[in-house]
């Protein structure tokens, strides 16, 4: 189901349009001081309304829904104390504590790499503290049976990702190739672009490539099959949600990523199981699958896919070594960002975009047949992933900024105090090709890997 | 004669967009440790403001510190003073008797909870209101929150020299141009 996702309490909303105002896809409609409904058909998920609501469930006043029904209803557990805001997300919270409960599931859990410099806000430790070992240590208290990483697969979709680019490049292929990690941008242009969907990369995002992997050469490596294969994504991003459950999501036969929890309900899930965060020692995530390098972990920021992509496809076309590979050039916060890339051969042109409103002008002119680059990332949250819908929520507004900006510094930290820094030196990336995969953009990569994205929505 | 009348918060209705962010602000700011996130918060939003929302009007609504203040007066147990030009509410002292409640003209003191510590199961219900953020650096939480900028610190001195200024100007502007006009 598509749009139920992100919904607006109408009794708890007060009509400031303060969603309105940042969704990029003016999909809130209402009168000033009416509760606001979203528009179903515009909608890309993406959670930037409910991370700036304000209006809340005061204990002062007193609603026809009681709080315990409002909680169900958002699929929150009974326990959280919370205050409950007008707008929000349901999610996959039940869903996977049922699963945990049940002694017998397999159960494989990836995290994004957005995850880990935020979720320790939800316990009181500063805006964000990076803790990528008491976050492998938490998914194992809580009893999953493989803590793997979303950062592997995005090294695996760089890897894909960068093949593709170079064999548009070189044998011809729709250019630009925009990247396609981030499911809102997709949506955004599968609804409102569909004549530009074939210059979307084919690649899967790296939630869904983490997802195949699991329940085909993971399953493989435990002995079991996919359908005992239980897989949760634990994402920075609503929309995740609605891409885990997309009909071409499905390459293992089984749908790849069974429920999606966000950042918050991971925390939910945490506190639930009386887990004292603070006391968590630092353990590293399961082998083979749950490896990455520094490449892989700035996918959580606006620029992140982009520096990861050159440094590896610098290598690959020049075969020589790229030894400045901080791109400080496409970090940073504006809206719009281009790097000029010199391979030898070619002078490769990039442009780097973060919120969804920036990228409207790029594709108007595209489809004029303007266009003076051959890549483009777009993610649709203001500093890409770290913000995104799913995030810890600030109690004010005035402190968003630089939740964005300490997620982002922790995530560029985390890069640089990592061994492995691009892609294709990840031992584990190196491993699967040989095992299992055989080359970027050979057979089985591209059924498990790749996908076709549709021109409408299945479900329009 | 030495003007010392107390400050108050004060809100434009014509500005306010009804989002709620002072009290929350408020709410934060009263808090006895520095929580940042929803999920981290682990008790209920207690704010001193409250908005107020007819149909023809949306603001908050809080303390006046009023001159003459009747909640100073209702109070059996003196546990509500003037303090550095505030009317200020001493909580410990609180009986939750609800006289100062009844007396408010504004509606602005509400009765609530309190625990002594984080795992005591009892609680006190004493009387809240607004203390101006007193020994708050950066003045009201409220005022600094309004993403539309609806609540102002008003001081009783600056706003009358203010208003003063501007009917001079305002007056002779108009005694300009009548001149002019009358040659
Ligand atoms: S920000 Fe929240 S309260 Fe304001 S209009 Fe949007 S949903 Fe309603
Ligand atoms: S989820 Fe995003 S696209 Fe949908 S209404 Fe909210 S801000 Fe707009």
């Amino acid at each position: 189901m598509k749009h139920s996702l992100i919904k607006i309490d109408d009794e708890l909303c007060t009509g400031c349009r303060r969603c309105a105002a940042v969704c990029p896809v003016d999909a809130i409609e209402g009168k000033q001081g009416q509760p606001q409904m979203i528009h179903s058909d515009k909608c890309v998920m993406c959670g930037q309304c409910v991370q700036i609501c304000s209006g809340y469930a005061s204990l002062f006043e007193e609603y026809e829904t009681p709080r315990d029904q409002k909680m169900r209803e958002r699929h929150m557990p009974p326990a959280v104390n919370e205050p409950l805001f007008a707008a929000y997300h349901t999610g996959d919270y039940p869903k996977v504590k049922a699963v945990l409960d049940n002694q017998n599931a397999y159960t494989m859990v990836q995290c994004a790499p957005a995850v880990r410099v935020a979720i320790a806000e939800e316990f009181g430790l500063p805006l964000g503290s990076l803790v990528p070992g008491k976050l492998a240590a938490a998914l194992r208290r809580v009893g999953f049976s493989r803590v793997y990483d979303t950062n592997f697969a995005a090294d695996l979709t760089i890897m894909e990702e960068g093949a593709e680019l170079v064999q548009r490049l070189t044998k011809g292929g729709t250019l630009p190739m925009f990247t396609s990690c981030c499911p809102a941008w997709v949506t955004f242009i599968e609804t409102r672009y569909p004549e530009l969907v074939k210059h979307l990369s084919s690649c899967k995002s790296p939630q869904q490539m983490a997802g195949t992997m699991f329940k085909t050469y993971g399953a493989q490596l435990d002995g079991v099959t996919a359908d005992q294969v239980y897989s949760v994504a634990v994402m920075p991003c609503t929309c995740k949600k609605f891409e885990a459950e997309r009909p071409e999501m499905n390459s293992s036969g089984y749908q790849d990523v069974d429920a999606v929890l966000t950042t918050r309900e991971l925390a939910y899930l945490i506190k639930e199981a009386g887990i004292d965060f603070h006391s968590l020692p630092e353990e590293s995530f399961d082998n083979p699958l749950g490896i990455y390098s520094g490449a892989g972990t700035i996918f959580g920021v606006t620029g992140g896919v982009m520096e990861a992509a050159i440094r590896t496809a610098y290598e690959m076309i020049t075969s020589k070594k790229l030894d400045n590979i901080e791109l400080i050039q496409v970090r940073g916060s504006q809206g719009r960002r281009q790097i000029v890339l010199d391979l030898g051969t070619m002078k490769l042109k990039t442009v780097v975009v973060s919120g969804l409103k920036h990228a409207v002008p790029i594709l108007e002119n595209l489809k004029k047949g303007i266009a003076d680059f051959h890549f483009m990332e777009v993610m649709t949250c203001p500093a890409g992933c770290v913000s995104g819908g799913g995030q810890p929520k600030m109690l004010l507004p005035v402190d968003c900024l630089a939740s964005h900006q300490r997620r982002t510094a922790s995530t560029y930290q985390h890069d640089a105090e990592l061994l492995v820094r691009k892609s294709h030196d990840n031992p584990a990336i190196k491993a699967i090709y040989q095992e299992f995969l055989g080359e970027p953009l050979g057979h089985k990569s591209h059924k498990l890997l790749h996908t076709h994205y549709h021109v409408s929505h299945p479900d329009h | 004669m030495k003007n010392d009348l107390n400050a108050f918060v004060a809100a434009d209705p014509s500005k306010c967009i009804g989002c709620r962010v002072c009290e929350i602000a408020c709410a934060v700011a009263h808090l006895d440790k520095t929580v940042k996130t929803v999920g981290s918060l682990n008790a209920p939003l207690l704010p001193r403001l409250y908005l107020v929302k007819t149909p023809e009007t949306t603001m908050p609504v809080q303390c006046r510190h009023c001159e003459d203040a009747p909640c100073v007066k209702s109070c059996p147990v003196s546990a509500i003073n003037r303090r550095d030009n505030k009317i200020m509410m001493a909580e410990q002292r609180c009986i939750g008797c609800k006289s100062c409640l009844l007396a408010c003209p504004f509606g602005a003191i509400e009765l609530i909870a309190v625990c002594p510590d984080d795992r005591s199961r009892d609680y006190n219900v004493v009387a809240s209101k607004c203390d101006l953020c007193s020994g708050k650096l950066n003045g009201p939480a409220c005022v600094a929150a309004c993403p539309s900028q609806a609540l102002r610190y008003v001081n009783i001195a600056e706003e009358r020299k203010c208003r003063q200024l501007h009917a001079a100007t305002k007056a002779g502007n108009f005694i300009k141009e009548f001149r002019a006009r009358e040659g």
